[in-house]
Formats: C-alpha cells, structure tokens, sequence
C-alpha cells in the first residue's frame, strides 16, 4: 500500500534507495507525444532491467498517468527512472515526476478516483480535461509507496516499486 | 542671405519651401525624395549648419525606419516558421491519438477496436469517446473490443472499459469483449464488476463467428445462400 510523504516515509525512502541508485531514463515533458515517448522508454528500461512484463506494464502506467498529468496540470517538467538495490538487496525503481506547475492542494483528495486536488471533478470538466480523473489514485494503487514533495515553484512527485522485481539490481 | 544687427537672419523664400517640402516628405516616409532635395543645397552660411544637421537627423531617421522594417520581416518569417511547426505538431498528435485507438469496420455493421500497448486513464477515456462515436456513425449492431495485446490494466480504467460496454449497449449495439488474459481476469473479479449483459470471447475469431451466426440466424434466407 502506497504512503503519503510525511518526514517519516521520506526516511525510510532514503535509507530503502541505496546509493548505488542510478538514473537511467530521462524525458523532458510538456505535450502528449512526450507522454507517449516515456511510457514506452519506461516499459522496455524495466524488461532491460529484467522486470517481469506485467510488473513492467504497471511502471509504463505508473509513468503515463505521472507524465499525463505534467501535461494537464503542472504545465511543463520532466520524467525521470532511477533504478537502484535496496537495503534488503531487492532491486528498486523509482519513477519521478517532476514539474513547474502549483502545488497539489490537497493530496488525500487529489487520489481519490474521479477527484482533483480541490474535490470532485464536474463531468463537463473532466470531459473538457480528458481522462477519469483516477490518474494519481491509479500511481498510488500500482507502486508501492508514493511521496510528493511540495517545492518552491513547481513540485517532485516519487513512485517507487520495490515488490515483486527481480533480486538485486 | 542678409543679417541685421538684432543678430536676425533673413533668408529667400526658396530655402525655407524647400525644407517644408523636405519635412513633407518625410512624414510621408518617402526619405529618398527628401534627402535628394536636402542634399542639392549648395549654400554655405548659419542657414545651411540647420539644413546639414537636418539632413543628417533624416537619414539617421531613414536607416533607423529600414532596420526596424527588416527586424518586422525576420520576425514575421520566424513566426510563420513556428506557426507551421506547431500545425505539425499538431497533426502528429492527431496522427499518434487515431493511431492508439484504430477502429477498424470488419464486416458491415461490425467495428472492431484492437487494444494494444499500455491503458492508462487518459487513453481508457479516449477510446471510449471514439468508440462510441463511431459506432452512431457508422451504424455499427456490433461492435468487438479486443484486448489480446494488454497484460495490465489499473482496477479503475478495467472498470472504466467495462462501462464503456456498457455505454455500447445503450446505443443499441453489442460490445463483444475478447481476448482477456488471465492478469486482465483476475483484476477484474478482484474489483468485483457487473459483468451481466457483456459477452466476453476468448478471440477475435470467435467474435466474429458468433455475430456471423447470429445474423444468420436473423437472416435465415441469406443464411441459406451461403450454405449452398
């Protein structure tokens, strides 16, 4: 189950990514062609990394619903992969979202599915923005632990995988 | 040219029209007819420093009006350049958007949409609005969704494709789902969905053998001719 970011899990986030962390992908994001180009570089990165296709699929998601949003929301900002071994010795992957756009408003709503940041999406809304409005419920759902850090002009969303990866990295 | 003792000067008539004339031109930004007049002055006295810096201060204007033209022009031409570049894009994304969801008409009254790749919210979103309006214009009875090429889907956007089968059957036609993995199986029943009144095939060669029966059936005449 996904965490929200208090100090806590940005502890325990820390001391799970080792340092051999790498970054290995990295897309610049600001229209729907670039959502397209990191959803499918992240797919083939995690089967490169010896991911399970089904596993790897939910990355690609993970990565699209992320980057989607960047276009919708946060104006412009870039994609990121860092694949990394964790303290325990599993393999981990973190995909980070990061744009220029407002701060999310308020998080716990902002995952509820068919909500934005401030409530419930109207319908003639959600028609004119595209989508279900389930985006960040979905990274939430798919990784296994979320942080979203809050920064001075724009903001830095992590969705790391640790379970069900191959051993090591 | 004469000058009285106040430090007055007086000057023929001809001089001063010809810098009114000069200045006439120049608000009219006709600058060559104006420094050829300016420059066939041939006198030289206190008169003529005024006519000089005159003529330089209209050139100086000239050269500034060009330069500025030109800059108007690069702009103009880069802006066009850019305007083109972004119908590109734009095309490309349109391009890119009927690519990721292909409807194709496999017999008549029956479309097919072949999902392939990765299902996200927004793509889930897309597909069904384009399904949907292509089943009223083309008067689809049926229309197959087939989902052989997707091994995850989130719970949401399963459950958002089991309402767009939904949305199907209120417009009067059948949505025949086919080609569901086992992982697409198991998220459904996990997330528990309704799957009355929506058929779901092993592949979309069943798919279509069924509606083919089932029009012969409603048919029986045509179902004959094929048969002998």
């Amino acid at each position: 189950m996904a965490s929200v970011g208090t100090m806590e899990t940005l502890e325990t986030a820390a001391a799970a990514a080792a340092a051999t962390a790498v970054t290995t992908m990295r897309v610049a994001v600001d229209e729907w062609g670039d959502v397209a180009i990191a959803r499918h570089q992240a797919r083939r990165l995690a089967r490169q990394h010896g991911v399970a296709p089904r596993r790897a699929g939910e990355v690609a998601i993970v990565v699209s619903e992320l980057a989607s949003n960047i276009v919708k929301y946060g104006v412009r900002g870039e994609i990121a992969v860092e694949v990394g071994g964790s303290a325990a010795g599993g393999m981990t992957l973190a995909v980070m979202a990061h744009d220029v756009g407002p701060p999310i408003y308020d998080l716990e709503i902002a995952m509820l599915d068919g909500h934005d940041d401030r409530g419930p999406i109207d319908p003639a809304v959600l028609a004119q923005r595209g989508g279900l409005g389930t985006g960040l419920g979905a990274v939430s759902r798919l990784a296994d632990r979320l942080e979203v850090r809050q920064e001075a002009g724009g903001k830095l969303i992590i969705a790391t995988f640790y379970r069900g990866l191959p051993p090591g990295a | 040219m004469a000058t009285d003792g106040e430090g007055a000067i007086a000057i023929e008539e001809t001089r001063l029209m010809r810098i009114i004339e000069a200045l006439s031109y120049a608000s009219i930004e006709d600058y060559d007819s104006c420094l050829s007049l300016l420059r066939s002055l041939g006198t030289s006295d206190s008169f003529s420093e005024l006519e000089t810096a005159f003529t330089i201060f209209i050139e100086e204007l000239a050269e500034a009006k060009r330069q500025l033209r030109e800059a108007l022009a690069n702009t103009e031409v880069a802006n066009r350049e850019l305007a083109a570049k972004l119908a590109t894009i734009e095309m490309q994304q349109a391009a890119i958007r009927d690519l990721s969801t292909p409807i194709i008409e496999v017999w008549s009254g029956v479309i097919c949409l072949p999902v392939v790749g990765i299902v996200d919210s927004q793509r889930s979103a897309d597909m069904t609005e384009t399904l949907l309006e292509t089943i009223i214009a083309k008067q689809a009875r049926t229309a197959i969704v087939d989902i052989t090429g997707i091994d995850v889907m989130d719970t949401k956007t399963a459950d958002h494709f089991i309402k767009m089968a939904k949305a199907v059957r209120l417009l009067g036609a059948d949505c025949i789902i086919s080609g569901i993995n086992p992982g697409i199986a198991q998220t459904l029943t996990h997330i528990g969905v309704d799957l009355t009144g929506i058929r779901t095939l092993r592949s979309l060669r069943d798919a279509l053998q069924v509606h083919l029966r089932e029009t012969e059936q409603l048919h029986p005449i045509r179902g004959a001719e094929a048969a002998s």
